[in-house]
């Protein structure tokens, strides 16, 4: 390998490690992985700048052995040139998009290609407890306490699988206006819609990116967040369906943030939980766009 | 070089054109039109995004996977691998299907490992065995699929099952039926007596040139400084990062289109027809190539749209046989078995599933 190609290889080497602590510096790191991923990926541009190192090594000592390298290597440098420009170009490609792009956040476009979920976690669903064994009667018999604590559980019977859900669709009922937090947006959401007839005409806060589909006309639209696991390619948006007189006013991607009270409408032939807005303010983008599934929930 | 570049080039080409075909058979778009979608500002954000954060998110785990094989390589002589390999190809093949648990690497950085361990003397069929079976019969992707199937945690063990056994047949064969070493270039170049295609005899060639006392023997692996064993180590890494890293950028980049331009909706037309959902659901997992700590997430936001055995298919099949790691296994393997660990793995992964979902 000639002084040039450890060159180059230096070069993108240290270029990926410089854009994981570019990344970093800018804050836009968020965009891409999620925390839990942050120290892995970190270490991997200690990694990547110690392969840069030893390139850079190499290329010297290449240079200082050039004479002998002309000997038994230069005949496939014209027929690897091609091949070279091809695969070092694809290295490139990333390091261009990441450094001179600016970096803005995924959307309403991905959202509509990923398929928007306006039900919360769709393992935990409405259909999934109706079929499961008989939901009421392990709570009946767990609670032997007070009689408020009897109608709370009877207005969310659970099983062992919804459990969590229902403890938590408690607290949220006993607040006068159920803020939809960040840390536990897919839980709270999943939560309501699995409980959805406690909480019809409850009042409720959500902020989000505004999410449109032609089906949903004039007055609808939908406030939601992508909620993502390791890395970008495996969010997945959700949200909730809202109404609003003026929605069109609204421009897909806006960030708002809307008071509304909870009830049933028919999309698409199916029942979706909906807020009624009452209220609705434009908010700026939050410094994360994505919210994350609370791995502690249940637990 | 020149047959590296037809040999990356051509399947490339192929898929693209498969892609595109897909693109019109779908939309009925001209792939001029689809062209113009990845232009629109909104998709080139989303295309960006997806791309760079699959090559971050790949990186740590490549990165892991070529420093432990560059460590093998390095470290351990074949004579140890040798010894440590079961006889037997049936107890060999369990152990295969087992190593994952104590060797928990995922896909990406998986395939510099085994390529290194067959190299260095593991029966071939051993090491797919862990190749298929690894990314998914371990504790981390356990772990993960039961979180993410909270309310069927059924599906979690009826995935390792499906994974390890499909893992365990398709050794089983190979042990009885593949000859031939399935590494592309081991044949290559004694047949053609040519040295250059490859690039590890390219790494012998320019690395005694480079005046490194170097390590292939044993005889310099004992006397070899610590010194040179480092510098040994780290000239086979960055080899391997470039030679993987391609692949993974190709995948990447692809997988990063495709998710911008294809969308759900198309996908889940064919979730009715059951003699539809299978091969779809394994098609999709295909296409996403999401590593496998990751895919039960996004495999629970289908429940409710498909039954638990395509969505079972697609936790099966993904991490054993996915877009980006095809690309990567066709820089490693002959072509043929490449295919026929496609093919096999379909099969039988369709198989299994029918199987678990009349069980479940």
């Amino acid at each position: 390998m000639t002084t040039t190609q450890h060159l180059i290889r230096f070069l993108l080497l240290a270029g990926f490690a410089m854009l994981i602590v570019y990344l970093f510096r800018t804050g836009d790191m968020t965009l891409f992985i999620a925390p839990k991923m942050e120290l892995l990926v970190k270490l991997s541009a200690i990694g990547l700048y110690a392969a840069a190192i030893y390139q850079l090594y190499a290329a010297l000592k290449a240079r200082r052995k050039s004479h002998a390298a002309d000997c038994d290597c230069d005949h496939q440098h014209s027929s690897s040139r091609t091949k070279n420009i091809f695969v070092y170009s694809l290295f490139i490609l990333p390091l261009t998009l990441g450094f001179l792009t600016p970096t803005g956040t995924l959307g309403s476009a991905l959202a509509a290609k990923k398929g928007m979920s306006f039900t919360g976690n769709e393992m935990i669903s409405r259909s999934a407890t109706e079929t499961s064994s008989d939901p009421v009667s392990l709570s009946t018999k767990g609670s032997s306490g007070n009689n408020n604590d009897n109608t709370l559980d009877e207005l969310f019977p659970y099983d062992e699988y919804t459990v969590d859900h229902a403890r938590l669709a408690k607290q949220l009922y006993e607040q006068p206006l159920i803020v939809v937090p960040e840390g536990r947006f897919i839980e709270t959401l999943t939560a309501l819609d699995l409980y959805r007839d406690a909480f019809m005409g409850k009042e409720i806060e959500i902020s989000g990116f505004i999410y449109r589909e032609e089906e949903m006309g004039e007055d609808r639209m939908a406030i939601s967040r992508f909620a993502m696991n390791c890395c970008s390619a495996d969010a997945l948006p959700y949200g909730l369906l809202t109404t609003w007189p003026k929605a069109n006013e609204y421009a897909e991607d806006d960030w708002v943030k809307g008071t509304g009270k909870l009830s049933i409408s028919n999309y698409m032939g199916n029942e979706i939980l909906t807020v009624e807005l009452t209220k609705i303010e434009r908010i700026p983008a939050p410094a994360s766009p994505y919210v994350y599934p609370d791995l502690e929930f249940g637990f | 070089m020149r047959t590296t570049l037809f040999r990356i080039g051509t399947p490339a080409l192929a898929i693209g054109c498969l892609i595109m075909i897909f693109l019109i058979a779908t939309n009925r778009e001209l792939p001029a039109v689809a062209w113009n979608v990845i232009l629109n500002p909104a998709n080139f954000q989303s295309f960006k995004i997806l791309f760079i954060s699959i090559i971050l998110e790949a990186f740590p785990f490549i990165l892991l996977g070529i420093l432990f094989s560059a460590l093998l390589q390095v470290f351990v002589t074949d004579e140890m691998i040798r010894r440590m390999m079961p006889r037997n190809p049936v107890a060999g093949v369990l152990v295969g299907g087992l190593l994952g648990i104590f060797f928990p690497l995922c896909e990406c950085g998986m395939i510099p490992v085994v390529r290194r361990l067959i190299r260095k003397g593991m029966p071939a069929y051993i090491g797919i065995v862990y190749l298929l079976a690894g990314p998914i019969v371990n504790p981390i992707v356990f772990s993960s699929t039961f979180m993410a199937f909270r309310t069927s945690p059924e599906i979690a063990y009826a995935r390792m099952i499906a994974a390890f056994v499909i893992a365990v047949l398709i050794g089983l064969l190979l042990s009885r039926f593949m000859k031939q070493s399935p590494l592309r270039t081991d044949g290559r170049h004694a047949a053609k007596g040519v040295a250059h295609f490859h690039h590890e005899n390219n790494v012998r060639v320019h690395d005694h040139l480079q005046s490194n006392p170097h390590l292939h023997n044993t005889i310099d692996f004992k006397k070899g400084r610590i010194r040179s064993k480092i510098s040994s180590t780290m000239s086979h890494a960055s080899e391997e990062f470039f030679e993987m890293g391609q692949y993974l950028l190709i995948g990447a980049l692809l997988t990063a289109v495709i998710q911008t331009v294809v969308g759900r909706d198309v996908l889940v037309g064919f979730a009715g027809e059951p003699m539809f959902a299978y091969p779809f659901m394994m098609a999709f997992a295909f296409i996403l190539s999401i590593c496998s700590t990751s895919d039960a997430f996004i495999a629970a936001s289908f429940n409710g749209i498909f039954q638990p055995g395509p969505l079972l298919a697609f936790l099966v099949f993904g991490p054993m046989v996915d877009f980006k790691n095809t690309l990567m296994l066709m820089s490693t393997f002959k072509l043929r078995i490449v295919a026929l660990l496609i093919a096999l793995t379909a099969v039988l992964t369709v198989a299994a599933t029918l199987i678990a979902e009349v069980i479940l």
